[in-house]
């Protein structure tokens, strides 16, 4: 269990980096704010590895909050994208 | 559950999520403009972290018993992760387009809102009759 979660791991925090260089690169907001989001799922999916490589009973408590409340970033990054307005 | 069983099944979900992740962060740098990373965006939500989910279900399953509020927690993350991100990325969207982010060509979205290429207005072998008018 412990090497396959680790490698889980891995491949998700190279997305992580692959996104950091992405929004580095980027030249317009929306493509920043898309990457973005993208690293929050990617960093809620190390959470979640890193509970099972723990041994904690509340992985699926956290990933089961963080995917309900996960469309609050997006819509604010939406929201600051057009100004505040609808 | 068999430990050797819920390995390879906690192996095969969670990399499987994983790869989709990471095949979703590379092809940002495939596409050229900030419509096209969203549309590229939703395999990551919609189907690695669904996987991704299961894989923690079936690592509970085997760590502490069935439990039908993991179930429940399990089926609803799912359904959450799948509506919610398909929501946010509409947002996303239409935030993008409406606060006037470059598009490249290749995802021009309104080709069909614009006629054709070599579309003519006036009919050429239409007989002119402007100066019998008068």
């Amino acid at each position: 269990m412990r090497v396959v979660v680790s490698i889980c791991i891995l491949i998700l925090a190279a997305a992580i980096i692959v996104g950091l260089m992405r929004v580095l690169t980027a030249k317009d907001l929306g493509s920043r704010a898309i990457v973005s989001d993208l690293m929050y799922f990617a960093a809620l999916g190390i959470l979640t590895m890193f509970g099972m490589l723990a041994s904690s009973s509340i992985v699926l408590d956290a990933i089961f909050l963080a995917s309900m409340v996960g469309i609050l970033a997006t819509i604010a990054l939406a929201r600051i994208l057009t100004r505040g307005q609808r | 559950m068999n430990d050797a069983v819920a390995v390879t099944l906690v192996g095969v979900l969670g990399i499987t999520g994983s790869l989709l992740v990471l095949v979703s962060a590379i092809a940002m740098f495939r596409v050229r403009d900030a419509l096209s990373r969203i549309n590229v965006f939703s395999p990551a939500t919609g189907l690695g972290l669904p996987l991704i989910v299961v894989a923690a279900f079936v690592y509970d399953l085997h760590a502490e018993g069935f439990r039908l509020g993991s179930l429940l927690m399990a089926i609803v993350a799912v359904v959450c992760l799948i509506t919610v991100s398909s929501v946010a990325s509409n947002t996303l969207a239409r935030a993008s387009v409406l606060s006037g982010q470059p598009i490249h060509r290749k995802t021009s979205p309104n080709r069909l809102a614009r006629p054709p290429e070599g579309v003519v207005d006036v009919d050429p072998d239409a007989v002119d009759d402007s100066e019998h008018r008068d």
